[in-house]
């Protein structure tokens, strides 16, 4: 048997999973769509779509934890402090490198730069940490209750 | 789906845990324990692995009876 990815449950449950998570994503963004022709509008254009599918990714990653169908049964041992500071660090050098490229580059000034881009990495970011809470919760409760 | 007490009792004799007989065929304790509850049901490839795991047959583990369905 793969011992490196999902097993063949894990396989299931994911499909089953991403499946209803796509038609959620195409329904909201088509009663969004309709919402708009009506003339309600939530949020302004970028943000809205942004919204949708950042609320449709977290919902997917929280349901394949709790399903566990996120992790596969890997006999490896790995080093979760050690990958998460080596995230870190390079989620900061690419920060870095954004802000100092957008601030270098002649194609654009502050002015220029889309209001709503701000509060979009603003959402995105609290949603990053709302599921990697969830997430840290679900596993105690997994690891607690789920013995034979 | 019913419960399949037969794998349950095959592993007991065996004195193996659910996360034993999970590493031994490659997958996941909680995949084993969905089998065992009757919340799964396992492909024939996955059933071959078990019953290989615990020296026992398919009839053995995975038939069921009329008087066990």
């Amino acid at each position: 048997m793969n011992k490196k990815g999902l097993d063949e449950m894990q396989i299931q449950t994911r499909n089953k999973i991403g499946n209803q998570t796509f038609l959620m994503l195409l329904y909201l963004l088509m009663i969004d769509a309709g919402l708009y022709g009506f003339g309600f509008r939530w949020v302004d254009y970028p943000a809205n779509v942004m919204l949708i599918i950042t609320i449709c990714a977290g919902i997917y990653v929280i349901r394949l934890i709790k399903a566990n169908a996120y992790v596969g049964p890997s006999t490896e041992k790995e080093k979760p402090l050690l990958k998460i500071l080596l995230t870190a660090l390079v989620a900061v050098v690419v920060a870095t490198g954004t802000i100092v490229l957008l601030k270098t580059a002649n194609f654009s000034d502050a002015n220029q730069i889309n209001d709503m881009s701000a509060p979009i990495m603003f959402i995105a970011a609290s949603v990053g940490i709302v599921i990697a809470v969830v997430t840290i919760v679900i596993n105690r409760i997994q690891n607690k209750d789920d013995r034979e | 789906m019913s419960k399949n007490l037969k794998l349950k009792s095959a592993r007991a004799a065996k004195d193996m845990s659910q996360k034993d007989i999970a590493d031994e065929v490659g997958v996941t304790r909680q995949t084993i324990n969905a089998i065992e509850s009757g919340d799964y049901n396992p492909t024939i490839n996955l059933c071959i692995a078990i019953c290989k795991v615990l020296g026992k047959t398919l009839n053995d583990i995975f038939w069921e009876d009329e008087g066990n369905e």
